[in-house]
């Protein structure tokens, strides 16, 4: 037995060397150069002048990517909740005895397909015109003028399309989690005579706990680098309040001349979602080991 | 699944790759014995203008086969294609910041010994000097057309009601008061995208301010305190006769509601034309520059390079280049290119100037013309969103606030930049 | 048992009127893509309001422009040559790494080092790549693709081991007494096990591979190639943008990754339908 072991670990390194290497040649020899880029005034073209830890230091002096990261964490605290609870709600109800089960499944997965372009001019014009006429019909005052036009609330027309375009990925992962939850689980504890909430608490979550771990680190990964909807619905405003993390650096390291200044950025941010990660990694390693 | 499958599967997808790998293959094909000229232009639009140029001069020109490729996102696409030392022989893009950026890093050709460089008209090349981040000697940029921002107004409806085109500042507050008052939206601005908040900006600091205001302050000869007060305060003055919540509709909603007729008037370029044109293609558009003064004498208008061309320094082909940009230059070429696209030709000659701009002929052929300051600011700094901000600010230090920011941001962006002007004052 | 398998069209019915949630948006899309731009007005009639006609025009229209089967051709074989080998690399990386992992620390390690490349922000790779890739001779679409298994790695493996936590190790140990090396009852035993995991990566992958702009327009610039999400940006320039034209386009677009991701949720249910994961 002993020696069988070796021969599977054999493979195991034999497998995981050459990916390892892919990994390093496309992932992390780029970073390391774009981490070399950081201690530089390099702006993208041209010639560069080393700076030595200048664009760090400005870094935490700099108000907008101060407010830039204040955003981003609010904006990924509160949409990794509402994520999760919504789509973990939406899977259980899309692997319920329901009728038109691929149909359903197949619509709600729509939010996820559209791109930018799309959902940029559909949720402004829904965000401009549409939530204004419901508010003014129904005299609420807070939705009259369009929230994407106010300071205090434009970060909200943002999550929502965020958590309504992220539900559908998460959906998916937690579908496919459910599905390794085995029938006779579920009739064994239909014998017991168990309520459905009992059932959820101590059946399912349980053995889809993996996957709640995996989407947790996901979905707040995906909303921590929130881009694509920043760009689509307000470009950062209004006032500068919706500028999140990856929008700073995209826009000022690639279209502006800061290449340098937010590799520095970059960098720090990468550090920061790391360290979030393998907080939710251990904790949730820790509690898939007391269920 | 069976072993046989996944071989089958695991074969197939190394066919792919190798048929991908296969399919790479074409890169550019050589004709024959033709010197190859490949320019890059940044306006997608122009697309089809371009194409009938390019197909001109290889009609007429045997040894010299050009190339004109009119990408989307081309800036991207350059600055990647700069990354690759993969360089086309000639670019057109815009007047501006890139362009400077790009001059100081060198990439361009010295052009001084082209001929045509003469018959340039002296408001554009003297644009072209400014955009030098430090004095350079020689010419690096051909300008090619311009447009030109101030207000477009509706022609039919100042007719319908007598309005008269304002020459002051008073005058144009005067009238939008008067349009208010016939219950008419006299502006739309449209600052949800916040690069809108430039357009009367820009062209209310060209009567404003001197136009090397910002490479005063690189060498440390004045503040933006000291310039743009006014500017700020009159861009703030727009609000009041503009829709409501102008933070909620974008650059769209602003040239739908032109064309409609919702409003009178539109704080905008002549580049907005076609997008106002598609939604309502029978309106009829004059303009006037920006009356930024009390006294119409010391109104400029606002007129910036849309289009030029540059010779990257790494072509092999330097004659054959220049062949190029000979034939570009001529009048035919340039009515080309200007039936498609409108504009102003930044040639010196007899070309016609669109319908739409009429109201800016006198300023236009007096060169009483400036660019615009946002060709100067650098791009990462994100001045048209400051504007915003200010412009959203309701506290009565407002423009204080606004104007202290824009000078220790100006610092903290440039820093670099003032450093280079400053050593090169130094040594001059 | 028969009784069980009731439908609940209390849950169905709820289920239903939540579509609307993605209709209504799905219906904008579609009314302005039959639309002309000279029937877009900014009131709520604007977007909501049925065209003048119904024609196919913008679509026909926007195949034009976009040069449709070319682009949808690339499109679909960046895609799916991206799929199959995302499938192959990163299910067996998953499993080796997975199960290596509760062996020997190393593993763990070479696991955080691969998930945590999923947070490094696309914008510091891109230029390196752009200059990498163009060195290496891969600023094509076999770049493209190459890339995009590697970008896809941290999340497929961290799905594979997760995945891999709820099949038990005792199957293996079944194989192996029968005399199986580790490689074959990997293909044998563990990958068709995985196909629900299959399935979900395959939809993932290819939803961020088939909307995806950045990449290829870095790394493919100038080859003259185009995929769809490039072609895409026709309708969209500095001062203009013809949204009829172009929703028309994303209608078309969205139509084949919807109808792969419908196969593909077959394959999760008959996953458990085999029984594979009962064991």
């Amino acid at each position: 037995m002993k020696s069988k072991m070796t021969t599977r670990e054999k493979t195991f390194w034999a497998i995981t060397i050459p990916v390892v290497l892919l990994f390093f040649t496309f992932n992390t020899l780029p970073m390391l150069k774009g981490f070399m880029y950081s201690f530089t005034n390099y702006r993208g073209y041209g010639d560069y002048d080393y700076v030595g830890f200048r664009n760090y230091k400005d870094l935490f002096t700099d108000l907008r990517v101060g407010k830039s990261y204040l955003f981003t964490f609010k904006y990924a605290l509160v949409g990794t909740v509402l994520v999760n609870i919504l789509s973990l709600i939406m899977a259980l109800g899309l692997n319920n005895r329901i009728r038109f089960k691929s149909a359903l499944r197949g619509i709600y997965f729509v939010p996820n397909i559209l791109g930018g372009l799309v959902i940029g001019y559909i949720f402004s014009f829904f965000f401009t015109y549409i939530v204004p006429a419901v508010g003014n019909a129904l005299n609420i005052s807070w939705i009259q003028n369009s929230i994407l036009a106010s300071e205090k609330y434009a970060w909200i027309g943002v999550l929502i399309v965020g958590v309504w375009q992220a539900v559908a990925t998460n959906t998916i992962i937690y579908i496919s989690g459910l599905q390794t939850v085995p029938e006779d689980v579920y009739e064994a504890s239909n014998l017991d005579g168990a309520t459905k909430w009992q059932e959820f608490w101590k059946v399912t979550l349980p053995l889809v706990v993996p996957f709640l771990t995996i989407n947790l680190v996901l979905s707040t990964k995906n909303l921590l680098m929130v881009f694509d909807q920043i760009m689509s619905l307000t470009k950062g405003g209004p006032a500068q309040s919706t500028e999140s993390i990856s929008y700073l650096i995209y826009r000022n390291g690639m279209d502006g001349g800061q290449f340098g200044f937010q590799s520095a950025n970059a960098v720090i941010f990468f550090f920061v979602i790391v360290g979030i990660t393998v907080a939710q990694l251990t904790i949730m390693n820790k509690k898939e080991e007391q269920l | 699944m069976s072993k046989r499958k996944i071989a089958k599967k695991t074969a197939a997808a190394f066919g792919l790759v190798l048929c991908v790998a296969g399919l790479t293959g074409c890169g550019q094909t050589a004709s024959d014995g033709k010197i190859e000229v490949e320019l890059v232009s940044y306006k997608p639009e122009a697309v089809a203008a371009m194409e009938k140029i390019e197909a001109r001069f290889n009609e007429t020109h045997d040894d010299i086969h050009l190339t004109i490729d009119s990408p989307n996102e081309a800036m991207t696409i350059l600055k990647t294609r700069f990354i690759r030392e993969n360089y086309p022989d000639i670019v057109g893009i815009g007047g501006d910041i890139n362009y400077s950026n790009f001059l100081d890093a060198e990439l361009f050709m010295d052009i001084s010994d082209l001929d045509v460089t003469a018959q340039v008209k002296p408001a554009y090349a003297e644009m072209e000097k400014e955009l030098e981040f430090i004095p350079q000697d020689g010419i690096y940029a051909l300008p090619y057309v311009a447009n030109a921002a101030g207000v477009l107004y509706n022609k039919d409806m100042f007719e319908e009601h007598g309005w008269e085109v304002p020459e002051t500042w008073s005058e144009f507050t005067a009238l939008c008061e008067q349009i208010e008052s016939e219950g008419i939206q006299p502006l739309y601005l449209g600052y949800k995208d916040t690069w809108t908040c430039l357009a009367p900006w820009n062209a209310l600091a060209v009567g404003l301010t001197p136009s090397d205001t910002c490479a005063q302050v690189n060498q440390g000869n004045t503040t933006f305190t000291d310039n743009y007060r006014e500017v700020a305060e009159k861009t703030e003055a727009l609000l009041e006769y503009a829709e409501p919540n102008p933070y909620a509709y974008g650059y769209n909603d602003a040239c739908t509601a032109f064309a409609r007729g919702e409003s009178a008037m539109y704080t905008i370029g002549n580049y907005a034309i076609p997008q106002i044109k598609s939604v309502n293609p029978d309106i009829n558009i004059d303009s006037f520059t920006f009356p930024a003064n009390e006294s119409e004498a010391d109104n400029v208008l606002n007129s910036g390079v849309d289009l030029h061309f540059c010779v990257m320094k790494e072509t092999q082909n330097k004659e054959a280049v220049y062949e190029v940009l000979r034939f570009l230059y001529e009048d035919e070429t340039i009515n080309i290119y200007l039936e498609d696209q409108g504009g102003i030709a930044c040639k010196e000659g007899d070309f016609e100037l669109p319908a739409e701009l009429e109201g800016m002929r006198a300023y236009i052929e007096a060169g009483r013309m400036t660019d615009y300051q946002d060709h100067h600011y650098p791009s990462e700094m994100s001045v048209d969103a400051m504007i915003q901000t200010f412009l959203l600010d309701e506290s009565d230090e407002a423009i204080d606030t606004f104007l202290a920011r824009f000078d220790s941001d100006w610092i903290r962006y440039n820093r670099d930049l003032i450093w280079k002007v400053q050593q090169y004052q130094k040594e001059h | 048992m028969k009784e069980e398998k009731r439908t609940n069209w209390v849950l169905t019915f709820v289920l239903i009127l939540g579509t609307i949630t993605v209709f209504f948006p799905l219906y904008m899309a579609f009314i302005i893509a039959f639309k002309q731009p000279s029937e877009m007005t900014n009131d709520v009639a604007g977007a909501l309001a049925f065209p003048s006609t119904w024609s196919f025009d913008n679509f026909r229209q926007a195949m034009e422009v976009t040069d449709f089967w070319r682009s949808l051709g690339n499109s679909l074989l960046i895609t799916i040559a991206t799929i199959v080998i995302a499938i192959v690399i990163h299910s067996v990386a998953g499993y080796a790494i997975g199960r290596g992992m509760a062996e020997r620390k190393s593993f763990k390690l070479i696991y955080f080092y691969i998930v945590s490349g999923m947070f490094v922000p696309f914008a510091i790779l891109m230029m390196p790549l752009v200059k990498q890739t163009a060195q290496m001779g891969l600023g094509n679409r076999l770049g493209v693709i190459l890339l995009y298994v590697v970008f896809y790695m941290p999340m497929n493996v961290m799905l594979y081991t997760g995945y891999l936590k709820n099949i038990p190790l005792a199957l293996e140990e079944a194989a192996y007494i029968d005399g199986a090396t580790t490689w074959t009852t990997y293909w044998k035993v563990i990958f068709p096990m995985m196909s629900p995991m299959h399935a979900t990566v395959a939809i993932l992958t290819a939803l961020g591979t088939w909307n995806d702009v950045m990449t290829p327009l870095v790394i493919m610039s100038g080859t003259g190639i185009n995929t769809l999400p490039l072609a895409q940006l026709n309708f969209q320039t500095q001062f203009g943008t013809n949204y009829n034209l172009a929703f028309a386009s994303y209608i078309l677009a969205l139509i084949p990754i919807l109808l792969f991701y419908i196969v593909c949720q077959k394959q999760i249910l008959n996953g458990v339908a085999n029984g594979a994961v009962k064991g």
